[in-house]
């Protein structure tokens, strides 16, 4: 292969995008041409800079209270507000009203107290449930339906330690991605498999697995130029873990999953993640 | 396993748990997503509502075959548009040309390796602003979000041949604005 065609194809050698043959093609190259392995490395520390690139923007807890707002399905309609949706409806209803209260204003038997004949209005009729329930109907104009809000309990998964203040900014990355790496290893070891699953979709698993590989060998790197060993030593025992769920097809198979998912029990290293962040800043 | 289509079929089916676990395991990389389009923090939780709101409404008419983090970030990616379409029609000229964007220097002095972390954050921030919609979608897609090429074709519509040419440009572009920094703390 001559270095035109390498330096055409390596970003898509880097971004693993090359058809195996070509792949293969450039892997030889790059071990003969020193030229084209140092553009390599260029690249590959570009991307070790972008891996770094920290928007510091989180999910805001009260995000998923408005996006339910507008998503909760409407509550279930009664009956009668629906009367109200229709004038023809309305005016069935009113007119069946104000017949029942004329039936009950000519047929109730006349006061005795001659008082409160004289107090009350003669349109106005006396106060009787069953009227009055009719009458509320009519004339309460309609009140808005309450909606049943979902349960808003407020995510607090993205907090990380309170601690995390004191950290300086390494080891604040380290602390995130420590924490991220344990979700997704949970989530992994919380996998349910059953026999019946033909593949399992690990779309979102992988993609995160790729971020935090990235991440991962940058940290390393970090920890073990900064004589961090016992972060260097977890960071590189998380390595393979990662590089196994980012190998996944989107749609893996069943045993490939229960195969990580063992690992990941074995050896416990949520365990030691756990034990990781507990021992805090201090201790490392 | 909550797989991503177990969630959607619990979604059609009025389960609203199923679209909270949705929004919990895509609200940061879509939230990361639109800001890394619009440049603008409050503008990004705006449109990570929008984004999900819409999803809501549609997520009944998602093919079977469509993955749902690129269906998400196709939806982003259109919210995230409009938005800036609005934003360039009402200020009339397109934001990206304003000064403090472009001012972006290739001769600054290298940092010290205190402030690296911090000022090369802003650095890409700024760059990223700076690169053309279309660049900065593919890039942003790609190098960020480690989205494969079929991936961002089918979230952003491109053919493999333009979004190949626009990373290509945007990673020119962008190798040019962090030069500086490449090579401090970094093995280059």
């Amino acid at each position: 292969m001559k270095c035109e065609v390498c330096t055409e194809l390596l970003e898509e050698y880097l971004d693993g995008e090359l058809a195996p043959q070509d792949r293969e093609q450039v892997d030889a190259h790059l071990i003969a041409c020193i030229e084209c392995s140092e553009d390599f490395a260029t690249l590959t520390a570009e991307q070790e800079i972008f891996a770094r690139y920290d928007r510091e923007i989180e999910v805001p807890p009260f995000l998923w209270t408005r996006v339910a707002a507008h998503t909760a399905p409407a509550p279930k309609r009664r009956w009668l507000p629906n009367l109200f949706t229709k004038p023809a409806s309305a005016i069935a209803v009113l007119l069946l009203a104000i017949a029942i209260g004329a039936i009950y204003f000519f047929s109730r038997p006349k006061p005795s107290d001659p008082k409160l004949t004289t107090t009350r209005p003669s349109n106005i009729q006396a106060p009787n449930p069953s009227s009055q329930s009719v009458q509320s109907v009519v004339k309460k104009p309609r009140k808005a339906r309450l909606r049943v809000k979902p349960r808003t309990v407020i995510d607090q998964s993205d907090v990380l330690s309170s601690d995390l203040a004191y950290l300086d900014a390494d080891e604040q990355d380290t602390a995130k991605h420590i924490e991220q790496s344990k979700i997704l290893l949970r989530s992994i070891k919380n996998v349910q498999i059953s026999d019946s699953d033909d593949e399992i979709d690990v779309t979102y698993d992988k993609a995160l697995s790729r971020r935090l590989l990235n991440e991962n060998v940058v940290l390393r790197r970090d920890a073990e130029m900064k004589a961090k060993f016992p972060t260097k030593t977890l960071l590189a025992d998380l390595e393979p873990f990662l590089i196994d769920i980012a190998n996944l097809p989107d749609r893996a198979r069943p045993q490939d999953v229960r195969e990580i998912k063992e690992r990941v029990q074995k050896t416990e290293i949520v365990a030691a993640l756990l034990d990781y962040q507990d021992r805090g800043a201090n201790n490392r | 396993m909550n797989t991503s289509a177990d969630l959607v079929t619990r979604v059609c089916q009025g389960d609203a748990d199923a679209f909270r676990l949705i929004f919990e395991r895509y609200s940061r990389p879509v939230i990361s997503f639109i800001y890394d389009m619009v440049n603008d923090r409050a503008l990004a939780e705006e449109l990570t509502q929008e984004t999900f709101v819409r999803a809501f409404r549609a997520i009944h008419t998602m093919r079977a075959e469509t993955k749902l983090s690129t269906w998400l970030f196709g939806i982003a990616r259109n919210v995230a548009r409009e938005s800036l379409r609005a934003r360039a029609r009402a200020n009339n000229h397109v934001d990206l040309a304003d000064k403090s964007v472009m001012d972006l220097s290739d001769d600054k002095p290298v940092p010290v390796e205190g402030l690296l972390s911090k000022e090369l954050n802003d650095l890409i921030r700024r760059s990223l602003a700076a690169l053309d919609e279309d660049k900065r979608l593919v890039f942003t897609l790609k190098v960020l979000h480690q989205c494969s090429y079929e991936e961002i074709a089918a979230i952003t519509g491109f053919s493999l041949a333009k979004l190949k040419t626009d990373l290509h440009r945007a990673r020119a572009e962008m190798r040019k604005k962090i030069s500086p920094y490449a090579g401090v703390g970094y093995e280059v």
